[in-house]
């Protein structure tokens, strides 16, 4: 390959005999030795048959200069602004063209150019931010998979951070916007791998695109929450590419199935950590054993808080456990249940308080799952006797509202599991429970006072009808005695 | 015990001539016959009407006739308060029954042409109170503020709003502004408390006094014919007897109601929500309503609706001055045209109503 | 009136079913009525507003949950003496939020949801800012209403 490529810059440089025209352009610049006649000899543009009068204009056959380079004859000069990547267009938008040449490549990049983050106006506000040449060099351009491609995998990083990693420059456009993502994605496994000369991990345009790249904020960036989950598992599913480095690639089902990803993917909440919030995005690597707690904590802050005081922080630290993944899994973490803490499956708790080896930490686990099972049952209890006198068409809106605290208390009692401390635990339920004895209480006498109503009605019945019988009785006798007189 | 109350009854008989009263009450005979059962509703409706003044009242101890309380304290009424529930679901029930057995009274009387000389005025009072009635519904069924009651009396007052000429004040009149607001509402309660209560007392106090006067009519055919064998019976104390009897039965049904079909009090009204649908007025305007959904938008180049509401008015001026142009009835003769137009009235009535409730 | 009934018994009976009836009746008639009159232990009901106490028994940098309705209202006065009020259910799963003078925010004991004082959701799962309600001073009395 690298043979051939020197092959054929040696032709080219020195014109063919018996071709029938020479580039007069190349030929006298060359002469100069100036930058872009340099570059251009390796251009994948002049070895497709495209002259510096392609992108130019001009006439590279004529002799003298003043011909070559006639304006009224069609020379255009050096473009600027637009005008540059409106010279690439004229060839890369038109798809018969590009197959002419060989290509049977997209056609659409200058469209999806436009409507990127980088299709803004620069400051000046005469030009787009960015051109073509921008990123893939107006002279010289190679293939991307040539390792001398500005955008080749490994050269990529480089040329995105010489605008991102330039404080003064992005400071013209989006201030709050780090510049550190190079420094960063170099601390990841992915830039790692790639410094060490690894072309199929990820770099900048893996996960942001190349043409269409949109702020994160844009619904239809590739990185915006709810997109970023597919667009990691692009790579991190397939496990063909996955093969060499041994991973597991069911993250992404595990995910979609867990609380997170329902919340993230089916109900659109974009507040819902994705992929990058807990294994970061430029710096991407797994969390640490021991610092698991403090990533959840970043949103789960009061059960991490309660749990980096409890006894188990040191235990699973001496036993390098991981710590909210011991119980509730990672990517598969599913929505809990109160059936989590006890002594049976799904409990985790006998996993390593076995009843024979640690049976205090097993009575405990035993003790607490009594108390939340006594406020879920009590709640349910009084719930169920409110619906009942509702549902007779008592009035108990006061009961409804009083059902708020125990629900509160019940929630609670799910964060203050994680201090491990039936003392505490109890304490939180203790208000829950009493709630929902006052409710039972109240809910009971809604209920009576409904039956209360038809005995009242039954027996205000029985004495209206006596009354009437009596009344009757007594008109039938005065009538009687008026006949008889 | 007994001694005590003769005592008593003597010692007001000096001094106001009891005696009298009970004489006149005494020698005051109610005819018997076949048609006797319909002297029943008029003092059924007395008995509601009684019914509806000491609820009324003693809703009066908790109700607060504002837009914000309005529901609320009705809702308070309902589960706080004891025996709310009871009050408020009979003050509803027996507001209906009142119409109802007015309406039959009413009904009865026309068919009987009880209204022809003398008993012109007696009439004239009596539909002036039916009237009064169906204000004092219209002006009851918004006070618990609730969704169905707004949007209906919003309905009912747009429907004011047509009446040729007056239509427009009117509306704003019943309205205490162009719209259903937190005005209608106060308007409307010191109408149902204050206002018409006043007027129905002393309609009341006419009607009774007159029936008390002239005694209870007789049908035609009974008065023209003296050969058959006239049955009565005293008014004091058989008829009245029967009469409490009735009541008290009448006073356990309202009970029975209550307790098995509570009045439901539905969604406070909210303004600004799009109207539920079924919006319906209480059933005794049904057929006023239904008349003017089916009624065509133009009737040769008037407006469907004005022409029914002016229709209405017409039939109804109408119906109040029958004693005045039923001359046949008057002089003691049948009247057939009379029966006939009763007949269509009722009829037209029950279909329209059914229809209301069927669409 | 005259002893014309022959059978004193059935006379007798009459009276006594008449009379205990009727008495019977009477009470039951005036039970329900006298017990309605008899005022509950709550007086009234308020719900488009609530009165919330007096200015001078909440400390500034405090907060507390006042009943409007069936729906508890967080009241807070600020460190500079300014009075808000807020829905106190919070809009992750219905617990009752409070105001923390230590962080200065309003916030859900059951996960840690914290709201700022303008009511928007700055912290923890919340979704959706806490509704706001108009606080209004009638001397020294807090008259807290629904904003419409």
């Amino acid at each position: 390959m690298i043979r051939r490529l020197v092959l054929m810059v040696l032709f080219t440089a020195v014109p063919l005999p018996g071709q029938d025209h020479v580039d007069q352009c190349l030929q006298c610049h060359q002469t100069l030795e100036d930058e872009p006649s340099t570059l251009f000899i390796r251009d994948i543009h002049r070895l497709r048959g495209i002259t510096c009068a392609g992108c130019h204009g001009g006439d590279p056959r004529a002799e003298e200069m003043e011909d070559a380079m006639n304006k009224q004859t069609g020379f255009l000069g050096v473009p600027k602004g637009d005008e540059i990547t409106g010279r690439c267009v004229k060839c890369h938008s038109d798809q018969e063209r590009m197959k002419s040449y060989g290509s049977n490549g997209r056609t659409d990049q200058e469209l999806l150019l436009r409507q990127s983050v980088h299709g803004r106006l620069s400051v000046s506000g005469k030009e787009r931010l960015v051109q073509c040449t921008t990123c893939h060099n107006a002279h010289g351009i190679v293939s991307v998979k040539d390792k001398r491609s500005p955008v080749h995998p490994l050269n990529v990083t480089a040329t995105c951070a010489s605008c991102h990693g330039n404080p003064a420059y992005m400071r013209n456009y989006n201030p709050a916007l780090p510049v550190d993502q190079l420094p960063k994605y170099r601390t990841s496994v992915h830039g790692r791998r790639n410094a060490r000369g690894d072309t199929r991990v990820a770099e900048c345009a893996s996960c942001h695109g190349s043409h269409d790249i949109r702020s994160a904020h844009d619904v239809k960036s590739s990185v915006y929450p709810t997109n970023l989950p597919a667009t990691c598992a692009s790579c991190h599913s397939d496990s063909v590419r996955m093969k060499p480095y041994g991973i597991p690639t069911n993250q992404y089902e595990s995910f979609a199935e867990s609380v997170h990803g329902i919340a993230l993917l089916e109900k659109h909440d974009p507040g819902a950590p994705a992929c990058n919030d807990c294994h970061g995005n430029h710096g991407a690597a797994p969390p640490g054993v021991q610092s698991v707690s403090q990533v959840c904590g970043t949103c789960h802050a009061l059960n991490a808080d309660l749990f980096s005081r409890s006894p188990h922080k040191r235990a699973f630290d001496q036993r390098n456990l991981p710590e909210c993944e011991t119980c509730h899994g990672n990517h598969s973490i599913v929505a809990v249940t109160d059936r989590l803490i006890g002594s049976e499956p799904p409990a985790v708790c006998a996993q390593c308080h076995s009843p024979t080896e640690y049976p205090a930490g097993y009575t405990a686990a035993m003790s607490m799952r009594a108390i939340i099972d006594s406020l879920v049952t009590l709640e349910e209890q009084a719930r169920a006797l409110v619906e009942e006198a509702e549902q007779k068409g008592m009035e108990v809106s006061e009961q409804r509202f009083a059902l708020r605290s125990v629900r509160q208390a019940r929630l609670e009692s799910r964060t203050t599991i994680h201090a491990f401390d039936k003392a505490k635990l109890q304490e939180v339920a203790a208000k829950g429970i009493a709630a929902a004895r006052d409710i039972h209480v109240q809910a009971q006498e809604a209920i009576d006072e409904y039956y209360f109503r038809r005995i009242g009605l039954g027996v205000s019945t029985l004495i209206i009808t006596l009354l009437v019988i009596g009344l009757y009785l007594y008109i039938k006798k005065i009538e009687s005695n008026g006949q008889q007189r | 015990m007994m001694n005590f109350l003769r005592q008593t009854y003597i010692w007001l008989d000096e001094r106001l001539q009891l005696r009298d009263l009970v004489d006149f009450l005494g020698k005051k005979y109610v005819p018997v016959h076949r048609h006797s059962v319909w002297y029943y509703f008029g003092g059924v409706s007395l008995f509601l009407f009684l019914v509806q003044v000491v609820t009324g009242i003693l809703l009066l101890l908790y109700y607060k006739g504002s837009e914000e309380l309005a529901f609320e304290s009705i809702q308070f009424i309902m589960s706080r308060v004891q025996f709310g529930w009871l009050i408020r679901s009979i003050h509803s029930w027996a507001a209906n029954l009142f119409i109802l057995a007015a309406l039959i009274h009413m009904f009865s009387v026309f068919f009987e042409k009880a209204y022809r000389k003398p008993r012109e005025l007696t009439w004239v009072t009596g539909m002036l109170m039916l009237f009064v009635g169906f204000g004092f519904g219209f002006s009851g069924y918004l006070l618990p503020w609730n969704e169905l009651a707004f949007f209906a009396t919003k309905v009912g007052t747009d429907i004011a709003g047509v009446v040729p000429v007056i239509g427009k004040p009117l509306l704003e009149f019943l309205r205490g502004g162009p719209e259903v607001t937190g005005a209608t509402l106060s308007r409307f309660f010191g109408f149902h408390v204050a206002v018409f209560p006043g007027i129905f007392t002393i309609l009341l106090g006419i009607h009774l006094l007159l029936v008390q006067r002239q005694g209870m009519s007789e049908p035609l055919g009974l008065e023209k014919n003296p050969s058959l064998e006239q049955k009565r019976m005293p008014f004091f104390p058989n008829f009245l007897l029967r009469d409490l009897l009735l009541w008290l039965m009448v006073l356990n049904l309202l009970a029975i109601l209550a307790v098995f079909f509570p009045w439901e009090l539905g969604q406070k009204a909210d303004p600004f929500a799009p109207a539920p649908a079924g919006i319906k007025p209480e059933w005794y305007f049904m057929f006023m309503f239904q008349t003017l959904k089916l009624l065509p938008a133009h009737v040769l180049f008037v407006d469907g609706e004005v022409l029914g509401i002016s229709l209405f008015g017409l039939a109804g001026i109408l119906w109040l001055l029958v004693p005045f142009w039923d001359r046949r009835s008057a002089r003691g003769e049948q009247n057939r045209f009379v029966n006939y137009l009763g007949l269509f009235a009722t009829l037209y009535i029950i279909l329209f109503t059914i229809l209301g409730y069927l669409s | 009136m005259p002893e014309t009934n022959p059978s004193g018994g059935k006379r007798e009976f009459l009276k006594v079913l008449l009379g205990g009836s009727f008495f019977a009746w009477l009470a039951s008639v005036l039970y329900p009525v006298l017990a309605y009159m008899k005022p509950p232990p709550q007086a009234g009901v308020e719900v488009s507003s609530v009165n919330a106490g007096l200015v001078s028994d909440l400390p500034p940098d405090s907060g507390r949950i006042i009943k409007f309705g069936t729906k508890p209202v967080i009241l807070i006065k600020t460190a500079s003496g300014d009075l808000k009020a807020f829905d106190a259910t919070c809009t992750h799963l219905d617990c009752t939020v409070q105001y923390r003078a230590d962080m200065g925010v309003i916030w859900c004991a059951c996960h840690n949801g914290k709201y700022d004082l303008t009511g928007r959701n700055i912290d923890g799962p919340p979704p959706r800012p806490l509704a706001p309600y108009r606080v209004t001073l009638q001397g020294d009395e807090i008259l807290v209403s629904k904003t419409t």
